[in-house]
């Protein structure tokens, strides 16, 4: 029983949910429910560091965020939501073709190689990997943390200031 | 030493932002310039206590592998002159005071990022720094907040994590092979035979991401649209600096990292780079916008500089750096030209615009510059590092590309000059007759741009021995 | 050193064409410094030796300069004429609208005179010869609004020969095996002889000998004085000769008995004779001025197409007396459009009184040009037919009736314009300002010091361009060995006083001096002709063009149907249709990018 292509499964349509639904919160729920079985997947192939993380940054905090910003967010009436169903239906169409070619890609991948992957580093330390090993990428990550701010700031400030005029 | 590179940037926009005030609203932007004119000058003036330094500012605590070779300083003169070009622009095209200064603070993170970009020796490090990038982009590109802002940059947005899907995919894809992810791992792995198969899918599937974020056909579908409707300043550096930084110099590490690509590879930049030059060149003779028009432009552009690639050569290397550093230094001067023209006159419609030349000398003047150089006329830049990726073509036998890389020239030149005939020269549309000439600010960097056009053309030889056949050394 | 000879007029020159239109004194100063400078350091330089390399575009190519007495001697001169042209220039062209860019033009193709006589590669020469076609154009061009068609004749004629000239470096390099000029050394048999012949015809065609002559006279006419002074009288002199004598001194080995020598004598011996025929009949003071200017060319290369010490020293000082008067014929004649407001003959006339020191510049130089003893012309012509006669006789009775022909039409010249009866319009001339008169008389001061002492020349600057070995013990200075020449040039001086008192008891006024030749049977049908260009090269070349353009005409509208109508309609379908596929809808965008991938991942697993 490959319980891994089981979970891969579930992801997906996890996945799918959230892109194909008309409403934000069942989005959202589907957006928590696909980093949930990336953390289970995680948990198996024993990084559990990783799954933690996983589970209480994507499916925990972000989660929360977006709830809490749809809450103030009206929500489409069904005529609405009819309208856009009928003008994203077509868009859809080429989904299930995509699959197909992508599945048949993947196997022709798969099945040739008998390439013996190494396994990959063994150290288990997260904090000596990130503090060793990977400083130049804290260094990128401090970056973009700068830079989500002063996007936050440009795109927010002002709107900020028009509502408080308002 | 070269962190410093990384690190000033980053820690002058902490610093920028420690202190508050109108005084240090003024000055971000000139201080942006000050890191960028600093950064010319240690390409161009070798520092040796600089570059042969390899002690690091932040002692033992935070030991960075970053290294710079030939490739990494041309590509750090570029990012100099396109990021200065593009502060020196925005110092005069915005009005309000906190723009400039959210602009100049993302400017320079942004700066911060490309050099990154360019120094690591790492390619998970260098994914980073390439979101890094994009997401300065992001913000940058809606900087007026407006719908046509918001829309690109949205597609942007889409388009770039479908890049970064691909790059991830085939970063994963190396990590298996060999165990780690520096450049030297990845390059003993890639000589071992039993990867063969599981390599070159990496390969193509980092290109794919590598053109997404390079623009070219068919992921190219952002870039018009990202770079016409964002602010000039900003379309300077897309398209100067950060379709190359984030698109073609990952590409060519990979490539001289894992020994040139095997035949589907360079099959596949050779037909992607024509398809990209065809489809650029004749997208931009239908168009009405100037801008949009100069952004299909980058695309075919860009499929020169991947053809070339495709040969494989030394001499195709050398000849995509050098049109890479040729087409940041005109395209940034002909954007700094449509944005003189669309301050003076409120619009970029071309079919509203004619005549302006008489008004605006120095801006007619420099576009003609600009104009020659993009199309390949003597003596000018252009025209040799189009010769060498010609030569390039030739010597690897592939003379049919040749041949289309000669044609396209003639589409460029078509849509070019009808550019210059609609905007600068004939007569002068109606409602046009009491414009001035741009200010100051804003005619300095083209005629720097233009100058330095000129100059690499004519001391070509010079600049061919000591600043690009350098390059080719990575390939050893 | 000598790499600033070269950059700082072209710097000066670009500056000066950027400045904008008032800043006329800037210019003017900044002129008169860089040639000043150009002057000291070619002082400095004058009998040093140096040499400069440094590779510049591959395959042998080497930007190489070499300095050596003759290369020192020429542009000496080049800068001399440069300085005091320019000084003339200055007053002379106050107040037209072309002052910038006449100067601008004038520092470059000093730039690239002296690069091309500094030069010690062929391409490098190449380059900066054919650069000075560009300053030709653009100087002829800026005279007035007509002479655009001039200067397209001048670019046509000297391109045509600068074309042959190319040809000919190709074929040097291929037997030589070298671009480098010091290290060409060639025979003159089959191949070389072909190569020589094309270098030739572009050297020679430079300084303005038959048959690419004909642009010389309408420039004179269409294009700015102090434009005619410097360049072709001049510059181009110095330079087409200085290009003839090293190619055949020192590329190449011009013997006595080849037949090539006696193609240039033949070249040289027509030139002169026709050319000096048409100056005769002349009725403009400038246009005279050129025909005589293509005239003297024919003595300089008769006399190194003599291929014996005499005839080359004599071809070699007559090159820079030749510079020296010429230039001091065009500056009185530029004095005198200045004042009297026109050059033409018929209406000038008695300006010797209002104009003295001019008209005295005048008569020194004309004296010199017609070889006149004691000036330098007259030294100069004794060598050239004292090598003439060594190699035929026949040779030398056309140099001499050239000589007959000069002084005519320079005593026709001087009575018309100096003397006689005073126009109306110009009663109240006045003498030309002193920044014009003293370049003219410091040039015209020089021709009587050559011609006096003319061993100063001679030994210092001429003699050693042809070595010690070749000499053979002869002595040039002095006064001429051969009695009979001397005897002979002076009967055929007399002859010309004689006939030009003749001229003028016929018909009355110093203009119609020569009416009597100009009228005579044969000749007057031959100079209609001539003066209707019936035998000018470039009209003849331009009938032949003629047919072939109406032929080529109905072809082209063919080819222009296809190129502007159909192609630009195929190449319209495929970008509107790649207008339209971008819709801007993100997911269609998004569906091309993995539709891509997925071809590419397709294409890589398929191979």
């Amino acid at each position: 029983m490959n319980y891994d292509l089981i979970l891969l499964v579930i992801m997906m349509l996890a996945a799918l949910m959230t892109v194909l639904s008309t409403r934000l919160l069942i989005a959202a729920i589907g957006l928590a429910l696909t980093s949930v079985m990336i953390t289970i997947l995680m948990f198996k192939l024993k990084s559990p560091l990783a799954g933690v993380f996983e589970l209480s940054i994507c499916a925990g905090l972000i989660t929360v965020i977006f709830i809490s910003t749809i809450s103030f967010v009206k929500p489409l009436t069904d005529k609405e939501i009819d309208e856009r169903t009928k003008q994203r239906i077509k868009k859809y169409l080429a989904l299930p073709i995509l699959l197909i070619l992508i599945g048949i890609i993947l196997i022709f991948i798969i099945k040739p190689t008998t390439l013996q992957i190494p396994l990959a580093i063994q150290e288990t330390n997260v904090r000596k990997i990130l503090w060793d090993l990977r400083q130049v990428d804290l260094l990128g990550q401090v970056i973009i943390l700068l830079v989500g701010v002063f996007g936050i700031v440009v795109l927010f400030r002002d709107v900020q200031k028009e509502t408080n005029k308002k | 030493m070269i962190s410093l590179f990384i690190l000033v940037p980053l820690t002058s926009v902490i610093l920028l932002n420690l202190f508050k005030g109108s005084l240090i609203n003024k000055i971000a932007c000139w201080f942006g310039m000050l890191l960028t004119l600093v950064q010319i000058y240690l390409i161009v003036f070798p520092v040796t206590c600089f570059w042969d330094n390899l002690s690091n500012p932040l002692g033992n605590y935070f030991i960075l592998n970053l290294s710079a070779d030939t490739l990494s300083k041309v590509m750090l003169l570029m990012i100099g002159i396109v990021t200065f070009i593009s502060l020196m622009i925005g110092q005069y095209t915005y009005h309000e005071e906190t723009q400039k200064f959210n602009f100049a603070n993302l400017i320079i993170l942004a700066l911060s990022g490309m050099n990154g970009i360019v120094l690591v020796t790492d390619i998970f490090s260098l994914y980073v720094f390439i979101e890094v990038v994009a997401v300065a982009s992001f913000i940058l590109i809606c900087l007026y907040k407006d719908k046509a802002g918001f829309e690109s940059a949205f597609k942007y947005i889409i388009l770039s994590i479908a890049a970064t899907v691909f790059m991830l995919l085939s970063i994963v894809l190396l990590f298996l092979i060999s165990g780690d992810t520096t450049f030297t791992a990845i390059n003993i792995a890639s000589k071992n035979p039993t990867y063969g198969f599981i390599l070159v899918v990496a390969i193509g599937l980092f290109t794919c991401g590598a053109f997404t974020k390079g623009g070219l056909v068919p992921f190219h579908s952002w870039l018009p649209d990202a770079h016409s409707s964002a602010p000039t300043s900003i379309s300077i550096l897309l398209s100067g600096i950060v379709i190359k930084v984030s698109g073609l110099y990952p590409l060519i590490r990979l490539l001289t990292m894992t020994g040139g690509g095997n035949e589907s590879i360079k099959n596949i930049l050779l037909i992607v780079g024509t398809v990209s030059i065809l489809v650029g060149a004749l997208a931009a003779l239908g168009q009405n916008d100037i801008k949009r028009m100069l952004a299909f432009s980058s695309v075919s552009q860009m499929g020169y500089i991947v053809l070339s690639l495709g040969t494989g050569t030394m001499l195709g290397l050398v000849g995509a750096v050098f049109h890479m550093f040729n087409h940041s230094v005109f395209k940034s001067q002909l954007f700094a030209n449509s944005a003189a023209v669309e301050k003076q006159t409120g619009t970029r419609d071309m079919n509203k615009l004619g005549g302006i030349a008489q008004k605006m000398p120095f801006t007619g003047t420099t576009s003609i510059i600009g104009m020659l150089s993009i199309c390949g006329i003597p003596p000018l830049a252009g025209f040799w590092s189009k010769l060498i990726i010609v030569i390039a073509l030739w010597q690897t036998a592939h003379y049919g590309y040749a041949f289309v890389a000669v044609i396209a020239s003639v589409i460029t030149l078509a849509y070019f000059l009808s550019l210059q005939r609609r905007v600068f020269f004939g007569k002068i549309a109606s409602g046009l007759e009491n414009i001035k000439e741009a200010k100051a600010g804003l005619i300095i960097p083209v005629v720097i741009l233009a100058a330095v056009t000129i100059l690499v053309g004519i001391f070509f030889p010079f600049i061919m021995e000591k600043l690009i056949m350098p390059v080719g050394d990575i390939l050893k | 050193m000598i790499n600033i000879l070269i950059l700082l007029p072209f710097i000066a020159g670009l500056f000066i064409l950027a400045m904008p239109k008032k800043a006329r004194g800037i210019t003017g100063f900044v002129v008169l410094l860089v040639t000043l400078i150009n002057l000291f350091i070619t002082i400095k330089l004058f009998r040093t030796t140096a040499m400069v390399s440094f590779p510049w575009a591959g395959f042998g190519i080497d930007f190489a300069l070499r300095l050596d007495h003759f290369s020192s001697f020429i542009i000496l001169a080049v800068a001399g004429f440069g300085f005091l042209i320019s000084l003339y220039a200055v007053t002379s062209m106050k107040g037209t609208e072309i002052y910038n860019q006449f100067f601008a033009y004038l520092l470059v193709s000093l730039t690239l005179a002296n690069g091309a006589v500094l030069a010690d590669n062929l391409v490098v020469m190449l380059f900066f010869w054919e650069g000075l076609l560009v300053t030709l154009f653009a100087m002829i061009t800026i005279g007035n609004k007509q002479a655009y068609k001039t200067a397209v004749k001048a670019v046509v004629l000297v391109g045509i020969s600068d074309l042959c000239m190319m040809v000919g470096i190709g074929l040097t390099a291929h037997l030589a095996g070298t671009l480098s000029m010091s290290g060409i050394k060639l025979g003159l048999q089959s191949s070389g002889g072909v190569a020589y012949i094309l270098l030739m015809i572009g050297a020679i065609s430079k300084a303005g000998s038959m048959p690419f002559h004909s642009w010389i006279p309408d420039a004179a006419v269409d294009a700015n004085l102090p434009f005619m002074a410097i360049l072709p009288a001049a510059l181009e002199k110095l330079l087409g000769i200085y290009f003839l004598a090293r190619i055949s001194l020192e590329m190449f080995s011009l013997t006595p008995d080849s037949w090539i020598s006696t193609l240039l004598m033949i070249v040289g011996g027509i030139t002169i004779l026709f050319a000096v025929m048409m100056a005769l009949i002349q009725k403009d003071y400038k246009r005279l001025l050129s025909y005589h200017a293509i005239s003297q060319v024919g003595y300089m290369v008769l006399g190194i197409g003599t291929a014996v010490p005499a005839g080359i020293i004599g071809g070699l000082f007559h090159m820079i007396n030749h510079a020296m008067y010429k230039s001091t014929l065009f500056l009185t004649g530029g004095s005198v459009e200045r004042q009297a407001g026109t050059t033409d003959l018929r209406k000038l006339g008695g300006l010797g009184a209002k104009m003295p020191i001019t008209f005295a510049c005048f008569i020194v130089a004309a004296a010199a040009i017609s070889g006149v003893p004691p000036f330098n012309g007259f030294f100069s012509k004794e060598l050239v037919y004292d090598g003439a006669l060594e190699r035929g006789w026949i040779f030398y009775a056309m140099a001499v009736a050239g000589s007959f022909f000069t002084a005519a039409s320079f005593l026709k010249l001087g009575h018309s314009a100096y003397l006689g009866k005073i126009n109306d319009g110009h009663k109240n001339v006045k003498e030309a300002p002193i920044t014009m008169l003293i370049p003219m008389i410091i040039i015209a001061s020089l021709c009587i010091l050559f011609g006096l002492y003319n061993s100063l020349p001679l030994h210092n600057l001429i003699q050693p361009i042809l070595g010690e070995h070749r000499l053979e013990g002869h002595h040039f200075s002095g006064f001429p060995e051969n009695m009979m020449l001397v005897i002979v040039t002076v009967v055929v001086l007399i002859a010309a006083y004689l006939n030009h008192i003749f001229g003028v008891k016929k018909s009355g006024s110093g203009l119609g001096a020569v009416d009597h030749i100009h009228h005579a049977p044969v000749l007057s049908g031959i100079y209609d002709k001539a003066e209707k260009r019936f035998f000018d090269p470039y009209n003849i070349g331009l009938g032949i063009v003629n047919i072939f353009v109406v032929i080529l005409f109905k072809i082209d509208r063919i080819i222009d149907w296809i190129v502007d109508n159909f192609t630009v309609k195929v190449t319209y379908v495929f970008t509107n249709t790649i207008r339209k596929i971008h819709t801007g809808d993100a997911a269609l965008y998004l569906s091309w990018s993995l539709g891509g991938m997925i071809l590419i991942v397709l294409y890589i697993i398929v191979r």
